[in-house]
């Protein structure tokens, strides 16, 4: 009963993901993320002096300005503008620059699919780049519901369109601890087990969102390793530079 | 308050001193001469009419997109276009969201003014019914980052997007002949837009007490210019536009030696612009008959044939998006595909990939045998086998198309006798970063 996917990709299979840090000069911090055809650049600047009025000045604010590819900026951005920003909050180590703004700017270049995950990747890659300290990377997935009850990873737009529902989940990556591996089994389990921010769209049943953040959860490893590995190769090409 | 002045860039004293100093001598500060332009890229996206121009540091994407929509009471016969700039804070901490600044506003106006006013581009073959309905073009110039003249890379971006842009074919329909239908890129190949020439928008800087004349300032030199002028003009001599919005005066002469100066720029980007385009436009020819590789000439000669056929192709590729060449993969296990060595090429429709459909030569002799010639339905079923999702758009192929070529049905014999040998000779030539999770799964 299995779905025939564009590209024979399999139920379970992730596009191609790859990630390209400091792509302009002014900018503190960039990076450019894309996932099969769908592709985001994210820039950041900060910290700056201050915060917004009804900001905590002990901490420091994130500020998150989404631009779409065409059109003028709606309801949707704002809404994307504030769910990068909690779940950027989750991740960010406030306490370490209160009283200041970071600024978060990510314009969409192409949209095939899975547009807030490869956000979120190229937003984590930026705050990467731009030294922001940050307490874990987050990895996200998006993970999509056929009619016959079957779970598809990674949908592109064209299958987002014609699914039931889809949800969209964020995780704080597997952390590389440098503890000796058997104290740390149960800390890491614990870790793992955290949803950071999980955004459904259509309906679902209890049982197919447990079985999705199920999918979504045993991904978070080898995600993890391929963006960390993104990230480190263009580190020691940079220092080359 | 504070914290906008503290968070404001501010060029110090030496460094104008520094730049000044250096143009004395005719140098600028990253080795270029007085007359140089930057390095200019221009690269284009995966959709038609997307376009990413790099003037050095200046980064700049262009999209262009369209609509039908009713005329201007006093045009009724033009299509209208319109420009919108968003100078994104990405680029500059000193770029606000919100309403556009001066100078975006200012760069809208100039790219606008180059465009609609010397009628480069063709409004009156945008009309579909005169007085109802016309096609809108929309511009979208998004400056991502602000390495100095966005306005000269912001005028690139543009071009090289309207020269790729495709609008779908609408033709008249309906009970009465009014009504406007507008066809699928896969039913009917989108048309390109009519553009006359290029204007080419070329800046000059005016430095210093001696108002020293530099073309294609950076961000630096901007800051310590006292004055700007922008000369649009094309490649037939025609100066469509001047902009020089105060800042310090010049003598006649100097403006005289600019607009010399900028009718030879104009030429040069003019080529390089056109070059991009071409090459654009062959590497979207080649995706479409990458199926097969060994029969271009054949296509060559029967080119005006097979371009709507190719078209349709290129398209449902396009649709599919993530996918260039098929293979078994929904007949196999996973865990089989994941050693098997034909592995799809996934995500990237621009890598090139010989055709390695072996398992499917079998079928493909026997629908062959069951059919006389039959072009796209040999297209079709090749990939019906593949994609069940594309069944209603293999309908409407072979309805679309009913001239069958013997030539492109022994060409695709041929190549699949080949494919067999070339097999063994390919290697994946991207890294795929597929993960299989199956075994995580724990199915």
């Amino acid at each position: 009963m299995d779905i025939e996917r564009a590209g024979g990709r399999g139920a379970n299979q992730l596009r191609p993901i790859d990630c390209f840090r400091d792509v302009l000069s002014r900018a503190h911090g960039s990076a450019s993320c894309s996932q099969g055809e769908t592709r985001v650049l994210a820039a950041v600047f900060g910290p700056k002096a201050g915060t917004k009025k009804n900001e905590n000045p002990e901490k420091a604010c994130i500020e998150v300005i989404w631009k779409p590819k065409t059109g003028q900026i709606g309801k949707t951005e704002k809404e994307l503008e504030m769910i990068l920003k909690r779940t950027l909050q989750n991740i960010c180590l406030l306490s370490v620059h209160p009283n200041t703004t970071t600024s978060i700017i990510v314009q969409v270049v192409h949209d095939d699919g899975s547009l807030l995950p490869c956000a979120i990747h190229a937003t984590c890659a930026a705050l990467v780049d731009a030294g922001i300290p940050l307490k874990s990377l987050a990895v996200s997935l998006c993970c999509c519901l056929t009619e016959s009850g079957q779970i598809l990873l990674d949908p592109s737009k064209l299958e987002e369109q014609k699914m039931k529902a889809f949800v969209c989940l964020v995780f704080p990556s597997s952390v590389n601890s440098v503890l000796p591996e058997e104290s740390t089994p149960a800390t890491t389990k614990s870790t793992e087990q955290e949803i950071i921010t999980s955004l459904t769209h259509g309906v679902m049943t209890v049982d197919d969102y447990f079985h999705c953040v199920e999918q979504g959860r045993a991904a978070v490893a080898p995600l993890s390793n391929i963006l960390k590995k993104k990230m480190r190769s263009q580190s020691a090409g940079n220092a080359v530079k | 308050m504070e914290q906008r002045l503290a968070n404001s860039w501010r060029m110090t004293v030496n460094e104008k001193n520094f730049i000044q100093t250096a143009l004395l001598s005719d140098l600028r500060t990253d080795g270029r001469g007085p007359f140089d332009y930057r390095n200019l890229t221009i690269q284009f996206g995966s959709e038609d009419g997307s376009s990413e121009v790099q003037l050095g540091q200046t980064r700049i994407m262009g999209f262009v997109t369209s609509q039908l929509v009713q005329p201007y009471r006093d045009r009724p016969n033009e299509g209208t276009l319109a420009i919108f700039t968003e100078f994104s804070p990405m680029a500059d901490p000193s770029f606000e969201v919100g309403r556009p600044g001066e100078s975006a506003v200012e760069l809208g106006r100039i790219v606008d003014r180059g465009l609609r006013e010397s009628r480069a581009i063709d409004t009156e073959s945008l009309c579909v019914v005169a007085g109802k309905w016309v096609w809108s073009i929309r511009i979208d110039l998004h400056i991502l980052d602000n390495g100095g003249n966005l306005v000269d890379a912001a005028n690139i971006a543009a071009l090289a997007a309207l020269l790729t842009f495709r609008r779908p074919e609408c033709t008249l329909g309906g009970e009465d002949g009014q009504e406007v239908i507008i066809h699928p890129p896969e039913v009917r190949e989108p048309l390109a837009l009519i553009v006359h020439h290029l204007p080419i928008a070329v800046t000059f800087a005016f430095i210093g007490n001696e108002s020293r004349v530099i073309i294609d300032p950076s961000h630096f030199e901007e800051a310590v210019m006292g004055g700007k002028l922008t000369a649009t003009l094309n490649t037939n001599g025609d100066i469509c536009a001047i902009q020089k919005a105060g800042g310090e005066g010049v003598m006649q002469s100097v403006v005289m030696q600019c607009l010399r100066i900028a009718s030879v720029k104009a030429a040069d980007v003019t080529g390089k612009i056109k070059k991009a385009v071409e090459s654009y436009k062959t590497i979207r020819d080649l995706k479409n008959i990458k199926r097969h590789p060994d029969s271009v000439d054949i296509n060559n000669i029967s080119k005006d044939m097979e371009k709507s056929k190719l078209e349709l192709e290129k398209t449902i590729d396009s649709q599919t998006n993530d996918m260039e060449i098929e293979s078994h993969s929904s007949k196999k296990d996973e865990s089989s595909w994941r050693h098997s060595k034909h592995k799809a090429v996934i995500g990237r429709p621009s890598s090139w990939d010989p055709y390695t459909k072996v398992a499917d030569a079998d079928e493909l002799k026997a629908t062959l045998a069951s059919r006389a010639v039959a072009t796209p339905d040999l297209k079709t079923d090749v990939m019906s086998h593949e994609k069940q999702e594309l069944n209603v758009l293999v309908d409407t192929l072979r309805d679309a198309d009913p001239s069958p070529l013997l030539l492109v049905a022994a060409e695709a014999r041929e190549e699949k006798n080949k494919a067999k040998t070339l097999l063994d000779a390919v290697k994946p030539k991207h890294k795929r970063k597929k993960k299989n999770l199956s075994n995580s799964n724990g199915s």
